[in-house]
């Protein structure tokens, strides 16, 4: 009875060795391969953050607002910021291939199917970053115009249309990355409904005088001597 | 290129059968029927009587109008003129009529007058200001006259003017031409003036000049243009400068068209302008400066309102665009209780410089940092009639001289900040 | 020649304007006679010339080169006799050339024995044969004309002690047409040479034949009632005669003179000729399509003489202001080339010499509407002396051969009664018949070519005229048809080559079949019609619809 224990128990350590010893390298290689991608990880990084400065996109960043969100959420600068994920997405990818290696079941497609994220997950990234110069853009735009044409709350007309735009990257992001496409719809609604009040706001530019008139009848206290032309020329 | 899209086929068999002439007079439109007839006429009767040997030919670049204003242009004719019939003109007097491509831009209009100029090999030609409508012949002598017999390369107009028209003129232009291009040029803008052949082969050599004349506010490229290439100058009295009634004029459009012309020229022009140390006087024939006053009428409140919502509204767009000291002082002037505006003088240069130097290095987008100039501006306007309430002409000119002196004194400051290093982050 | 052959000979005439004195000498005293005339006609037959316009050569002291008449019934002595001319008459009208003399009604040579008595004595049979004042303050206020010598119209008479009047020099004083007897000799005189076989008279200074206080005295109703009672007197007893007017006066004034067709025949077209002149310096047709604009309508028996330059100067009487300065500008800046109010030159000098602008000149003259006068010696190109004085730079002899006296006397050079032209441009060894003659390509030859290809058809003497408005305004084009026949006529006004397209869509589908060289040109179709001229050339072109 003893001697079948000993010789099962010696059976399963010499099968758990041998597993082992199979695994073990496999999972030597997986390290060596993890480290690698650590090496290559940070020199993408480096490189990249020599290649942002170079094309000065922290500036662009500046320009389109998304560095004030960043500082205002403490997080470091977009360029510092985007080295980073590049560098978790490199290593990661290095990672799962190691992984791979390991010859662990499902392993495999777990992997491609994370694979296949990325580029939308990049997709993603890039449609978000866009948005904010947009918004940034757009918002600026529409503030001067408004402040110019002397129209009353030109902040909230600026800030609302910054929103809305953002909103819609947000929800073009989420839909290209696959979360919440109901959401998406919804959005749309939203969007429709700021092309709409975009295009009032543009109209109300070009008619202006239209505009004031209206505004003149409606609210003849405040408007009406004050909204009178100059004859200067300023040519 | 580009001259093929404004040269149609007709405006080119036209000027085969004009040939070569001495003076060209260009006169671009876009519906100006109201005043073109008036001035198409003085035209006629300016050439007749000042130019009678000389070939001559009147060149109305078009932009689509839809009034019939190219129509008017051909059926002014000489007999129409109040002038004795004593005018006879020895030659024939063409009148070439084009109806440019694409959207209607004064700059397309330039761009095609400056091109059949150089094509009709015209020793000298004047562009003319459809709108004025208190010109007279004399105005042609004036202005061809110079570059015809005395080999002057530009000859840009003064006027007599209101004492309040042309505030972005005698505010902004003219103290930055005078400080920055060392050119004491009243008109750095004009709507009429003449250039010699030379003059006008070397623009039409210039690519980037060419491209930029396609835009609006092109004007000022070339007197800028004129100065940087170190061309003679002249100025001429030109008379009192009236426009018809229901002109209407858009301070934003004006201040777009007119300040992307000179912060593009400041650009592409730096060479020239850095090493200026100090102004000179521009040679002047007849009176330098002008000026009436009628009672005009201006809304202040408005102008007050609309600088002070400006300044706190674009807080955030100015702070990209100005240092912090000047957007402190600034949100000052704007907030102060009272009914005046102290925007001094030392203030707003600094105000313009800042804005060249945030231009020039597009601290946000060129347009935005432009239109962000017009509450300013406003607000200038404002404090600048408080100035010259009461005023005599004399007072006037010594007030705008005063400013201009300010802008050279402080343009080492615009030189220090210009090529101040990118600003990292 | 049969008088009647064609009574409107002159519609078809291409006149060739010659003083006896300086064609050819025969007697050799260095004076051009009419047996040297004579001698030449074969060379005028050759050339193609079909009349002759003969300068004044009756008796006279000479002072206005021959227009001081003293004797209206004979030959100066100089030029040969009276027979000499009959002579030479019928050696013309035997070659086909018909003769036009100068009848100069207007003043005598203070000369003239009529003159001598007149002024004899206030009771003198002939003291009312002209215009006689005890003061200078008649007729006030008339132009004068030769601004350059005259300071009045009267002129104090110390014989009879009064003044008299005269348009012109003070040495011809001006008969007076009121008289009837004055007007019964003059038919005389006229009638004496119509007899003789003389085709035409050349009626001199017509427009101050009468006088009238309060008015200009010139182109007076009475004046033309005179003329109108000549006129009609040789058409009822000379049919066929032409009579031509030299009144330098604006087209609307030129007008009266051919009345209804009762006037005169022809008249020189003054205003245009200069015009000419200017169109091709500014390089621009404007000035002559606006005259030929202006020009009125004449009867359709009369007909305009249009010349290029003749013996006095190139009058700039009829011009304005503007277009004056711009001649003497252009075409005299030398003050000693300008005279009373023209410019004293000839052809080829005021156009540089310039072969191009000769022949497109030429041309002009020969196509525009109106009988085309030559005058001698610019068929070969000759040049002038403006320091001759007066204007007798432009009567030098005639240039024949580069031998003694340039072929035109056999006298001493010291005896010629006036130098020829020497300078090494246009003196008579480089310009002369005889060399032009040998060459197929010389300015001779081309003359010979030109007038052929103008004889050929008869549109250009009798045509209407229509200006075409090319946009290219360099190029003067127009139209002349008579009845069936149609030329196009193309003339390229400036020294660089120009392109023209002509709205030819009234003769769509005509062939163009151009008149010297009678090559074809292409058909007229729907488009404008492209053409290409040359500096200073221009075509002429039959249009043939077959």
């Amino acid at each position: 009875m003893r001697d079948l224990i000993v010789s099962e128990l010696s059976k399963a350590t010499q099968e758990f060795a041998r597993g082992v010893a199979e695994f073990l390298p496999r999972l030597l290689v997986m390290l060596i391969i993890a480290l690698v991608g650590w090496v290559v990880a940070r020199l993408v990084k480096v490189v990249l953050r020599r290649i942002l400065r170079l094309v000065k996109f922290d500036r662009l960043s500046e320009n389109a607002g998304a560095s004030q969100l960043l500082t205002q959420a403490a997080l470091p600068s977009s360029s510092e910021l985007l080295c980073r994920l590049v560098f978790w997405v490199t290593w990661f990818g290095f990672i799962l291939a190691g992984l791979s290696a390991l010859g662990i079941v499902g392993m495999e497609d777990l992997i491609s199917r994370f694979l296949l994220f990325l580029p939308r997950l990049l997709a993603a990234v890039g449609i978000f970053f866009l948005g904010m110069i947009a918004a940034s853009f757009l918002s600026r735009g529409a503030l001067l115009a408004a402040v110019n044409a002397n129209l009353p709350s030109a902040r909230i007309l600026s800030y609302s249309l910054r929103v809305i735009v953002l909103f819609l990257t947000v929800s073009m992001a989420l839909e290209v990355i696959g979360i919440a496409e109901q959401t998406v719809l919804v959005a749309f609604s939203i969007v429709f409904g700021a092309v709409m009040l975009g295009l009032a706001i543009a109209f109300g530019l070009g008619g202006q005088d239209l505009a004031k008139r209206v505004l003149e009848r409606r609210f003849p206290d405040q408007e009406g001597k004050q909204a009178k032309e100059d004859e200067l020329s300023a040519l | 290129m580009a001259e093929e899209s404004i040269l149609s086929d007709d405006l080119l068999r036209q000027l085969i059968s004009v040939g070569e002439v001495d003076i060209l007079v260009g006169l671009p439109t876009h519906n100006h029927a109201k005043t073109v007839a008036h001035i198409a006429q003085m035209i006629r009767v300016g050439l007749v009587k000042y130019f009678p040997r000389e070939r001559t030919a009147i060149f109305n670049a078009d932009a689509a109008s839809r009034d019939g204003t190219s129509d008017l242009v051909k059926a002014a004719s000489i007999s129409d003129a109040r002038e004795p019939s004593a005018l006879q003109s020895l030659r024939t007097l063409h009148c070439i009529s084009a109806r440019l491509p694409g959207t209607p831009h004064k700059g397309t209009a330039l761009q095609a007058i400056v091109a059949a100029a150089d094509l009709l090999r015209a020793r000298v030609c004047a562009v003319v200001t459809p709108e004025t409508t208190s010109m007279t012949p004399e105005w042609i002598d004036r202005l061809v006259r110079p570059v015809y017999r005395d080999s002057i390369d530009l000859v840009t107009p003064v006027y007599r003017r209101h004492a309040f028209d042309g505030i972005l003129i005698t505010n902004l232009l003219y103290p930055v031409t005078r400080a920055l291009y060392g050119k004491r040029m009243r008109e750095p803008s004009p709507g009429d003036f003449a250039f010699s052949e030379r003059m006008g082969a070397y623009l039409m050599g210039q690519d980037a000049w060419r491209q930029e004349l396609g835009q609006s506010g092109a004007e000022f490229c070339f007197a800028s243009a004129a100065i940087a290439a170190g061309y003679r100058l002249q100025q001429s009295f030109l008379g009192a400068k009236e426009r018809a009634v229901n002109h209407s004029t858009d301070l934003v459009l004006a201040m777009r068209q007119t300040l992307r012309a000179l912060f593009w020229s400041l650009d592409e022009y730096y060479p020239a302008w850095s090493g200026v140390t100090q102004s000179e006087p521009v040679p002047t024939l007849g009176s330098e400066y002008e000026v009436t006053f009628e009672p005009m009428r201006v809304n202040r409140k408005r102008l007050h309102e609309m600088f002070r919502a400006g300044v706190n509204d674009l807080g955030p767009v100015l702070a990209s665009i100005l240092t912090a000291p000047t957007l402190e002082e600034l949100k000052r002037c704007a907030n102060t209780a009272d009914a005046t505006i102290p925007y001094s003088d030392d203030l707003w240069a600094t105000t313009i410089y800042e804005f060249a130097a945030s231009y020039h290095r597009t601290v946000i987008s060129r347009d935005h940092i432009i239109q962000a100039l017009v509450p300013l501006y406003r607000g200038r306007v404002h404090t600048f009639l408080e100035q010259c309430r009461g005023a005599s002409a004399q007072d006037l000119e010594q007030n705008i001289e005063v400013l201009c002196q300010t802008f050279e004194r402080l343009r080492p400051n615009l030189l220090a900040i210009w090529t101040k290093p990118e600003g990292g982050s | 020649m049969s008088p009647l052959a064609d009574a409107q000979w002159y519609k078809d005439a291409i006149i060739y304007q010659v003083h006896v004195r300086a064609f050819q000498d025969n007697s050799g005293d260095g004076i051009g006679d009419f047996g040297g005339l004579a001698q030449r006609l074969d060379y005028l037959q050759r050339l193609g010339i079909n009349a002759l316009w003969l300068m004044p050569f009756f008796p006279s002291p000479l002072r206005d080169d021959g227009y001081d008449i003293s004797d209206y019934y004979s030959v100066h002595p100089n030029y040969g006799s009276l027979d000499d001319f009959k002579t030479f008459l019928g050696a013309a009208h035997q070659r086909g050339i018909r003769v036009i003399i100068e009848m100069v009604l207007n003043h005598t040579s203070d000369q003239h024995p009529w003159f001598q008595e007149s002024r004899k004595s206030l009771d003198n049979p002939r003291r009312d044969w002209y215009v006689w004042s005890d003061t200078d303050s008649l007729y006030h206020g008339v132009r004068i004309i030769f601004v350059d010598t005259e300071l009045s119209n009267w002129a104090w008479d110390p014989v009879s002690k009064s003044y008299y009047w005269h348009r012109f020099f003070s040495h011809q004083p001006d008969l007076n047409f009121d008289n009837p007897a004055v007007r019964e000799e003059v038919w005389n005189v006229m009638k004496f040479w119509l007899e003789m076989g003389v085709d035409g008279f050349r009626l001199d200074a017509v427009p101050y034949l009468m006088e009238r206080e309060g008015t200009s005295c010139e182109n007076l109703p009475e004046t033309h009632q005179v003329l109108k009672e000549f006129r009609a007197k040789i058409d009822q007893n000379f049919p066929g005669r032409m009579l031509l007017a030299e009144a330098n006066q604006w087209p609307a004034d030129l007008r009266p003179y051919f009345a209804d067709g009762d006037e005169f025949h022809m008249a020189f077209h003054f205003p245009l000729m200069p015009r000419m002149f200017m169109a091709v310096k500014l390089e621009d047709r404007k000035p002559i399509t606006e005259i030929l604009k202006q020009t009125p309508k004449i009867p359709d028996i009369c007909q305009w003489c249009l010349f290029l330059r003749n013996h006095d100067e190139l009058t700039l009487e009829m011009v304005s202001d503007i277009e004056r300065d711009y001649m003497y500008d252009e075409y005299a800046r030398d003050r000693l080339m300008r005279l009373n109010v023209g410019i004293r030159r000839r052809l080829a000098p005021l156009l540089d010499n310039d072969r191009r602008k000769i022949e497109l000149m030429n041309g002009l003259l020969m196509s525009l509407p109106g009988t085309p006068i030559l005058y001698y010696g610019d068929e070969i190109g000759m040049g002038d002396n403006v320091r001759l004085g007066d204007r007798h730079g432009v009567r030098t002899p005639m240039q024949w051969n580069g031998g003694w006296n340039a072929g035109f006397s056999s006298a001493d050079p010291e005896m010629l009664y006036s130098a020829v032209v020497l300078n090494p441009v246009y003196g008579y060894q480089a310009v002369n018949v005889d060399a032009q003659h040998r060459s197929p390509h010389s300015l001779l030859s081309w003359m010979r070519r030109m007038i052929e290809v103008r004889k050929s058809t008869p549109v250009f003497g009798r045509g209407t005229i229509e200006f075409l408005s090319p946009s290219n305004h360099r190029v003067l084009a127009y139209i002349r048809q008579f009845g069936r026949e149609t030329v196009l006529a193309v003339n390229n006004l400036s020294d660089s080559a120009q392109a023209v397209e002509l709205d030819l869509s009234l003769y769509k589908g005509s062939i163009l079949v151009e008149m010297f060289g009678r090559n074809l040109f292409p058909r007229i179709g729907e488009l404008p019609y492209l053409l290409t001229l040359g500096p200073y050339q221009f075509f002429w072109f039959r249009l043939r619809k077959i």
